[in-house]
C-alpha cells in the first residue's frame, strides 16, 4: 500500500464511530478523549506519526549542518601541495575548457590565476585527516567522521544550488530532504515538529523558506523554523493578556465542541483536528522546555561555546542535540556567510571561528551520550570554491578571494554505520576536478535516505501526473561509506 | 494512486452481451489500453524492463528477453496471459493481481488477434481526452423530480444503477453558508440568513445565487483560484526576492471575472493580449500572466539560463492550466505515456520564445522590462515635482561648480573641500538616497504604479531549438511554433495569439473539459477527473465522462460564460445535498465518487482569514489596489538573504481580504502557508489540505486572529442587549457558524463563559491587556480605548470568540 492509500483509508475510516456505537454520550466521549483512550487507535494517524521504513535503518535522526554560501574547501580540508607550488600562475586552459562559472565576466577579461592557500595544514589522529588551522577542533574529531571529497553539483548560483542540494532540483517547488524524510517515516516526537530548521550567521540563507518547503507534499511536512531567541516557534506563546487558566479552559472547550461536532458529522477530519490541537498544547509546554539551557551543565555549555538566549550557531548545535533527544526526525542548521569572492582571509577566519568548536562539540557530545549510533550528522555547503583567485579590487583592495566551484567539493558525514576516519572520493592535484568514481549531489541524497531506511527510488509522490522523488532520475547509495 | 478501470456503461454492457460477451473482442481504448497503461511504469519503450515494452503492438509481438509477449489468436500460448493469470514462473503485475474480469479482457483481446488502436464502438483510436467533446443526451432517470437540471440526471443515473438514493438537501442555513463561501469566500450575515430561512418562495435559492454572482466579492473568490494557476506572487523569488510591481494584473483578474468576460477572451488576453490589434491598457495588463515566473538576478548568473527557465515554465503552465497534460515531462525526452514528443514541447516553447526579457549580463538591471507605466495623476504630479526639484538642484550644482572653476583659486583650499559645494551635494544626495533594491525601489524617487507585461521582440525572432536532455546549452534540431499533433486535427503555427486562439477554439479537446473539471473540483472536493492536472494515460479516467463532456460543451456553447456555469452547478440538486457522512455507503462508495452526498471541505488559507474577518465585522470590503501588510508574527520575515520590510498596516488596510496580503515567495505570510496557500513557484491546479498543530497555534495565538476574536466579542456585546447571555451566545454562534447552536453546544459554551468571566473579573489588568490588542491595530487607537471596568466582560466574550474561531466547524465548509 502506498502512503497515499494509507492516508485515504484513514480519512474514510470510521472505526471509532462503528466501534463505539452511534448512541455514545458526549460525556463519555470527552472523558475517553481526556484519559487518552481515544488517542492511539481511533484517531486517524497524524501525518507525522512514525511509519515503517522500507528496510532496517542505520539511524533514526539527522542533523544537517548547512554552510550557506559555499565554504572554501581549499582553506579547510583539501590540502594541495601542487597548488601551493603554482601560486599566481595562469590556470591551464586544459582544466578551464568548457567550464562555466559564476561571474564569468571577471574570468573572461583576465585569465584566472591559481591561488595557493595561506593556511597551515596538518594531519589529525589515526586517520590522518588533513585540516587547516581554521578548523583545528573539527580536525581533532577527524577519527570520528568520514570525509567525502570531490562532490559535484549542477548549478553554480547560490539559490538554485541550495535548492538542488535540498530538493534535488534547481527550481523551487519540490519537497526538501527533511520533508521527504518525514513524509517517509514520520517522526518520533509527539511534542515537537518532525522537521525543524535553525538559522544563524547574520542573514538568512539565499532561497529562504523554499529550502525547507514541503513542495507538493502536504504542508504538515514542511520544515518549521525554530529560533534560539524569543518565541522558538512563531505563535508558540500564548497571546498577551490570555491567562494560563484561560488558555487551558479554551483548549478544553475547543476540544469538547469539536467532539460534539464529530458526533453529528462523523467526519474523521474532525478527530485529526482534535489531535492537532492536543499537540499544539503540548508544544506550548515542550518548546520552552527545549530551549531551557538551564538543564545543561556548565561544562556542556562551555564545550559548545553556547550562551543562553543568543542566536548563535553554538546554541543551535546544542539545540539540535536536545531536539533529537526528544525524537525530532530531521534538524537542519543553516549558517551564513561563506561566500568569499573578494577576500578568502579575514572573513573566512571569522566564520570558521563561529563553527569550528560547536561542530566538533556536537560530534563529541553525541558520541559520549551514545547518540551517534542513531544520528546522522552532515556538514557541508551547496558547492565549493575555485583553486583560482578572484580579484575584486573595489570590494577588498589588495585581497584575493575564490569563485563558486561545482566540480569538487567535500562534505563530512558521521553516524550510524559510517566508517569513522574513512574517506571516499578524491580531487586532482589542483583541487579542480574530482578523480575516481563521480560523486554527485543525488548520490548524497540517496545515501542519506538509505541510512534512514528509505529506498530513494521507492520514496515517490505523484504530482501533476508524474511520480517525483528526491533524487529525480539519478542517485546511487554510497555503500563505500559504510563499515 | 492506481488508475481504476472505467465502469462500463449500461449501454455498452447490453451491447456486449448481445454480441455474446464471452467471445466479442473488447473495446481497445476503454478496456485494454487502461490495463496496458498501468504496466507502462516499467514497460514503456524508454524503460523496457526485461527488454519488454507494452506501448505498441510491434513491441508486444517482439517481446522481451523471454520472447514474444503474445501469440495473436492464442491466449493459451501467450506469455502475457500466463503472467497475469499467475500460473507460471512469471507473475505480473508485481503486487496486486488483476481480477478475473480484467484477465478475461486480455484473453479475449489476444484471442481476437491483438487488435491495436481499434475500438469496437467508435473506431477512434484517440484516448478519450484527445477527442473533441460532443454533447451527450442527459440520461433518463426514475426520480426525474429530484433533478434540478441536466447535471443531476447524469449523477442520479449512476446512483440509481447502484440502488443508492441521493442525500437529503442540506439545511437552509448550512446551504446558505456553503454557497456564500463557495461563491464569495465570505460568510452570510445574520440578516441574510434570516431572510433566506424565511423566504419560502420556490426560487428563494436562485435569488441568493443571483445576488452572490452579482457581488464583487465573487471576483475575489474565483480570482484567487485563478491566481493559483497563474502562480501569482508579489516578489521575484530565487535569491534576492525583490518586491515586484504586478498587483494590477491581480486586479485585472478580479475585474474580468466580475464582468463575466467570456473565458475565451480571458485566456487570449492573458497569453497574447499584446498581440491583439491596438491592445487596450487592460489587455496589456492581462499579459502579466506570462510574467508571473520567478526571476533570478543574483550576482554571477547566466541570465539566458533563467530566461529559458521562465519560458519552459510558461509552456508547462500552459500544459497544466489549459490542457491538463504533463507537458513539462517532454522537456528532456519524449513523454513516456502520452503522445507528446520532446520536439512538440519545443514547438510550444517557440510560441513563447520571442518575448522581451533580459538574457545578457548587460541587461541585468532591466529585469522588470517590459512594464506598463500606470501612474495616477497624483503619482505623476509627485514624480514631476520630485524630478523638477532634482533637476533644479542639479542645475544649481553645475552652475556653482562652473562659478567655482571660474574663480581664482587658493591652492590650500581645493575645490572638493568648498563648503558651498559640499552642502549642495549633500542636499541632492539626501533626496536621491538609495532605498531597497530592484528597479523602482532602487532610489528614493516617488513610486509610480507600473505593471509587468509581455511584449514581442522587434526584428528577427529568436530561433528555437530542441534542448538535448533539457540542457539549454545543447542545441538539437531547430523547430518552428506548433501544437502537439495528437491534439489538433490541423496544424497550428504562428504567434502566441494563434496559440491562445487555438486553446479556446471549439476544436480544442481539452481546455473546456479541464476548466470545468477544475470548477467542479472546487465545489465537490475533487474533480470528475480526479487527477485534475493529468488527463493523459496515467491520469484517472473520469467518474462521469458524459457529464464532463456535457459541461464542456455547455460552457463553450454558452459563450464561455463562467457565471452561467457556476449558476448551473450550485443550483443543481447534487450540489445542494447534505454533507453528513453516510456510513451505509462506506463499502460501496468509500471515496464518495458517485456523489451521494456533499463533502466537508476545509476552507482555503485566505478564506480562513476572510471568514474570520466577516464574522468579526472587521472586514474592509474595498476591492483591489496595492498589496497590504496585516500583522504577522515577529521574525517571520527573517528567513531570507535580505530581510524584507513589513510595514504593518493600520486602519482598514489591516483588515483586507487574504488575497491582498503581500506575498513574498521566499518569506511568505506564515498563516497563509500553514493553511496550504501555494508557494507560487509553479502553477498550482489543486491545493493540498493539511491539518497541523501549527495551524492550531496560529488560530489560537496569532495577533491577527486575536484581534478578530476581540472584535467578535465586542460586536456581540454591542448588537445584543445586556444581561442576556443566551441571546448573546446564540448571536456570536450565528456570526461565526451561521447557525443556531445545539443544546449541548450552548450548554458547553455557557459553562465556559462563566469560567472566563470569573477568571478575568479576578484579573482585570490581564483582561485589559488582552482586549487592548485591538486598539493597537487601529488608525485611531484613542477612539478604541477600553476602561479597566469594561475589560473583564469584553475579555470573557473575546474568549468565546476565540473558541468559535478555532472550531473545526468554523474553518470547514459543510
Amino acid at each position: 500500500m502506498t502512503f497515499d492509500d494509507k492516508i485515504l483509508r484513514a480519512k474514510t475510516r470510521r472505526h471509532f464511530f462503528k466501534d463505539a456505537g452511534v448512541g455514545i454520550g458526549r460525556v463519555a466521549l470527552a472523558s475517553m478523549m481526556a484519559d487518552g483512550a481515544l488517542s492511539a487507535k481511533d484517531i486517524p494517524p497524524s501525518p507525522m506519526a512514525a511509519k515503517e521504513p522500507h528496510f532496517t535503518p542505520q539511524v533514526k535522526n539527522v542533523i544537517y549542518l548547512f554552510m550557506a554560501g559555499g565554504p572554501s574547501q581549499l582553506e579547510m580540508f583539501d590540502y594541495k601541495p601542487v597548488l601551493q607550488k603554482h601560486d599566481g600562475e595562469v590556470a591551464p586552459d586544459s582544466i578551464l575548457d568548457g567550464k562555466r562559472f559564476a561571474f564569468m565576466g571577471t574570468f573572461a577579461e583576465n585569465k584566472p590565476r591559481l591561488l595557493a592557500t595561506k593556511r597551515e595544514f596538518k594531519q589529525y589522529g589515526q586517520s590522518g585527516m588533513w585540516a587547516s588551522d581554521l578548523v583545528p577542533e573539527i580536525g581533532s574529531v577527524g577519527d570520528d567522521v568520514a570525509m567525502i571529497r570531490g562532490i559535484q553539483t549542477d548549478n553554480f548560483n547560490h539559490a538554485p544550488a541550495k535548492c538542488f542540494m535540498n530538493t534535488g532540483s534547481i527550481r523551487f517547488g519540490r519537497p526538501s530532504m527533511g520533508s521527504w524524510a518525514t513524509y517517509g517515516i514520520g517522526s518520533e516526537s509527539a511534542d515537537l515538529p518532525g522537521f525543524v530548521v535553525l538559522q544563524s550567521g547574520g542573514r538568512g540563507p539565499r532561497g529562504g523558506a523554499g529550502l525547507w518547503s514541503s513542495g507538493f507534499l502536504p504542508t504538515a511536512y514542511q520544515g518549521v523554523p525554530f529560533r534560539s531567541g524569543g518565541d522558538p516557534i512563531l505563535n508558540l506563546s500564548t497571546a498577551p493578556g490570555v491567562t494560563k487558566a484561560s488558555q487551558a479552559e479554551t483548549l478544553d472547550a475547543i476540544r469538547e465542541m469539536n467532539l460534539l461536532q464529530y458526533e453529528n458529522d462523523g467526519d474523521p477530519e474532525i478527530m485529526t483536528r482534535v489531535a492537532a490541537y492536543e499537540m499544539a498544547y503540548r508544544m506550548q509546554t515542550s518548546g520552552p522546555d527545549l530551549i531551557d539551557f538551564g538543564q545543561e551543565t556548565q561544562e556542556t555549555l562551555d564545550m559548545y561555546g553556547a550562551k543562553p538566549g543568543e542566536a548563535s550557531y553554538a546554541n543551535n548545535c546544542l539545540l539540535a542535540r536536545r531536539m533529537i533527544e526528544r525524537g525530532v526526525r530531521f534538524v537542519q542548521l543553516y549558517h551564513a556567510d561563506w561566500d568569499h569572492h573578494a577576500d578568502i582571509g579575514g572573513p573566512l577566519e571569522k566564520v570558521t571561528r563561529e563553527i569550528d568548536r560547536p561542530t566538533a562539540a556536537l560530534i563529541k557530545d553525541l558520541k559520549q551520550r551514545g547518540l551517534l549510533d542513531d544520528t546522522l550528522v552532515i556538514w557541508g555547503g551547496e558547492f565549493g570554491r575555485t583553486p583560482m583567485a578572484e580579484v575584486r579590487e573595489q570590494e577588498a583592495p589588495g585581497k584575493q578571494g575564490r569563485n563558486h566551484h561545482i566540480d569538487a567539493f567535500p562534505m563530512l558525514m558521521t553516524g550510524g554505520k559510517i566508517r569513522r576516519g574513512h574517506q571516499i572520493g578524491g580531487t586532482d592535484d589542483l583541487g579542480f576536478n574530482s578523480v575516481g568514481e563521480k560523486i554527485h549531489v543525488h548520490d548524497i541524497q540517496a545515501t542519506i535516505l538509505h541510512m534512514l531506511g528509505l529506498d530513494h527510488t521507492k520514496l515517490t509522490y505523484t504530482f501533476q501526473g508524474r511520480p517525483f522523488r528526491l533524487t529525480d532520475v539519478g542517485g546511487r547509495v554510497l555503500h563505500d561509506l559504510f563499515a | 494512486m492506481s488508475a481504476k478501470l472505467p465502469r462500463r456503461s449500461l449501454v455498452a454492457l447490453i451491447f456486449s452481451i448481445s454480441l455474446s460477451a464471452q467471445t466479442a473482442p473488447p473495446d481497445f481504448a476503454k478496456e485494454v489500453q487502461p490495463l496496458l497503461n498501468s504496466c507502462l511504469t516499467c514497460h514503456s519503450s524508454q524503460l523496457a524492463t526485461g527488454g519488454l515494452a507494452l506501448d505498441s503492438r510491434e513491441a508486444l509481438l517482439k517481446g522481451g528477453s523471454r520472447g514474444a509477449a503474445v501469440t495473436p489468436g492464442h491466449p493459451e500460448q501467450s506469455l502475457l496471459i500466463e503472467a497475469v493469470k499467475r500460473t507460471g514462473e512469471l507473475k505480473m503485475p508485481p503486487g496486486k493481481a488483476l481480477d478475473s474480469q480484467q484477465v478475461a479482457v486480455l484473453e479475449r483481446w489476444v484471442q481476437a488477434g491483438v487488435p491495436w488502436g481499434e475500438t469496437a464502438a467508435a473506431g477512434d483510436a484517440k484516448p478519450w481526452a484527445f477527442r473533441v467533446p460532443q454533447r451527450p443526451e442527459a440520461p433518463n432517470v426514475q426520480r426525474a423530480d429530484w433533478a434540478q437540471n441536466p447535471i443531476d440526471r447524469f449523477i442520479l443515473a449512476k446512483l440509481e444503477a447502484k440502488d443508492i438514493a441521493p442525500a437529503a438537501e442540506a439545511d437552509k442555513d448550512a446551504l446558505l453558508r456553503r454557497v456564500t463561501l463557495d461563491l464569495t469566500g465570505l460568510l452570510p450575515t445574520p440578516q441574510q440568513i434570516e431572510a433566506f430561512v424565511a423566504d419560502n418562495s420556490p426560487n428563494a435559492f436562485d435569488k441568493v445565487v443571483d445576488r452572490l454572482l452579482a457581488s464583487d466579492h465573487y471576483g475575489e473568490r474565483w480570482g484567487r483560484h485563478w491566481l493559483d494557476l497563474a502562480r501569482y506572487a508579489d516578489s521575484d523569488g530565487y535569491s534576492i526576492d525583490g518586491p515586484r510591481p504586478i498587483w494590477k494584473y491581480r486586479d485585472w483578474v478580479v475585474n474580468a471575472l466580475n464582468a463575466d468576460k467570456p473565458f475565451s477572451e480571458f485566456v487570449i488576453e492573458q497569453i497574447a493580449g499584446d498581440l491583439l490589434p491596438n491592445p487596450t491598457t487592460d489587455q496589456l495588463i492581462a499579459t502579466g500572466f506570462n510574467r508571473n515566473t520567478p526571476l533570478n538576478y543574483e550576482g554571477g548568473i547566466d541570465q539566458e539560463q533563467y530566461r529559458i527557465e521562465a519560458v519552459a515554465d510558461r509552456v508547462a503552465t500552459t500544459g497544466s492550466a489549459f490542457m491538463g497534460l504533463t507537458i513539462g515531462c517532454a522537456r528532456c525526452h519524449d513523454h513516456k505515456y502520452d503522445p507528446l514528443k520532446q520536439k512538440e514541447f519545443y514547438q510550444l516553447f517557440a510560441f513563447y520564445n520571442n518575448t522581451v526579457e533580459i538574457s545578457t549580463l548587460d541587461d541585468r538591471y532591466k529585469f522588470y522590462e517590459p512594464t506598463l507605466d500606470l501612474r495616477t495623476p497624483k503619482e505623476d504630479a509627485e514624480a514631476k515635482a520630485y524630478w523638477s526639484q532634482v533637476n533644479a538642484l542639479s542645475a544649481e550644482l553645475v552652475n556653482y561648480i562652473e562659478e567655482l572653476q571660474a574663480r581664482p583659486r587658493n591652492e590650500s583650499e581645493p575645490l572638493h573641500k568648498d563648503e558651498g559645494l559640499l552642502a549642495r551635494m549633500t542636499t541632492l544626495r539626501n533626496i536621491m538616497r538609495p532605498v531597497g533594491i530592484g528597479a523602482s525601489y532602487r532610489w528614493k524617487k516617488p513610486i509610480v504604479t507600473q505593471s509587468l507585461i509581455t511584449r514581442e521582440r522587434d526584428g528577427e525572432p529568436r530561433e528555437t531549438y530542441i534542448h538535448v536532455g533539457g540542457d539549454f546549452l545543447r542545441h538539437g534540431e531547430r523547430v518552428e511554433p506548433g501544437v502537439p499533433a495528437a491534439l489538433s486535427s490541423k496544424p497550428v503555427t504562428g504567434s502566441r495569439l494563434d496559440l491562445a486562439k487555438w486553446l479556446v477554439s471549439r476544436d480544442n479537446p481539452l481546455t473546456a473539459r479541464v476548466t470545468l473539471n477544475r470548477v467542479w473540483q472546487r465545489y465537490f472536493g475533487k474533480g470528475i477527473v480526479e487527477t485534475e492536472n493529468d488527463f493523459g494515460a496515467m491520469g484517472n479516467p473520469p467518474t462521469h465522462p458524459e457529464l464532463l463532456d456535457w459541461l464542456a460543451v455547455e460552457f463553450m456553447e454558452s459563450g464561455w460564460s463562467q457565471k452561467a456555469m457556476h449558476r448551473l452547478i450550485v443550483t443543481s440538486a447534487t450540489y445542494r445535498q447534505s454533507s453528513a457522512s453516510r456510513p451505509e455507503l462506506e463499502e460501496v462508495d468509500p471515496y464518495n465518487s458517485l456523489l451521494a452526498r456533499q463533502s466537508r471541505i476545509r476552507l482555503d488559507a485566505e478564506i480562513v482569514r476572510d471568514a474570520a474577518l466577516s464574522a468579526s465585522g472587521l472586514l474592509a470590503p474595498e476591492l483591489g489596489g496595492p498589496g497590504v501588510y496585516p500583522p504577522i508574527p515577529a521574525g517571520a520575515m527573517a528567513a531570507t538573504q535580505i530581510t524584507r520590510d513589513w510595514p504593518t498596516s493600520t486602519g482598514p488596510d489591516r483588515y483586507r481580504r487574504g488575497l491582498y496580503t503581500v506575498f513574498f515567495r521566499q518569506s511568505p505570510p506564515p498563516s497563509l502557508v500553514l493553511f496550504d496557500a501555494p508557494n507560487a513557484a509553479e502553477t498550482c491546479t489543486r491545493r493540498v489540505r493539511s491539518n497541523s498543530p501549527l495551524q492550531a497555534l496560529t488560530l489560537l495565538n496569532d495577533q491577527a486572529f486575536l484581534e478578530f476574536a476581540i472584535a467578535l466579542g465586542k460586536r456581540t456585546l454591542e448588537d445584543v442587549p445586556a444581561d442576556n447571555d443566551r441571546a448573546r451566545l446564540d448571536y456570536a454562534f450565528l456570526l461565526a457558524l451561521n447557525r443556531v447552536p445545539l443544546a449541548g453546544e450552548r450548554d458547553r459554551l455557557s459553562t465556559y463563559l462563566a469560567k472566563e468571566r470569573a477568571e478575568y473579573q479576578a484579573q482585570p489588568a490581564m483582561a485589559l491587556e488582552l482586549v487592548s490588542t485591538l486598539a493597537a491595530g487601529s488608525a485611531d487607537p484613542d477612539a478604541q480605548k477600553i476602561t479597566l471596568a469594561e475589560a473583564p466582560e469584553l475579555a470573557a466574550w473575546t474568549s468565546v470568540g476565540r473558541v468559535l474561531l478555532n472550531l473545526d466547524d468554523f474553518m470547514t465548509r459543510e
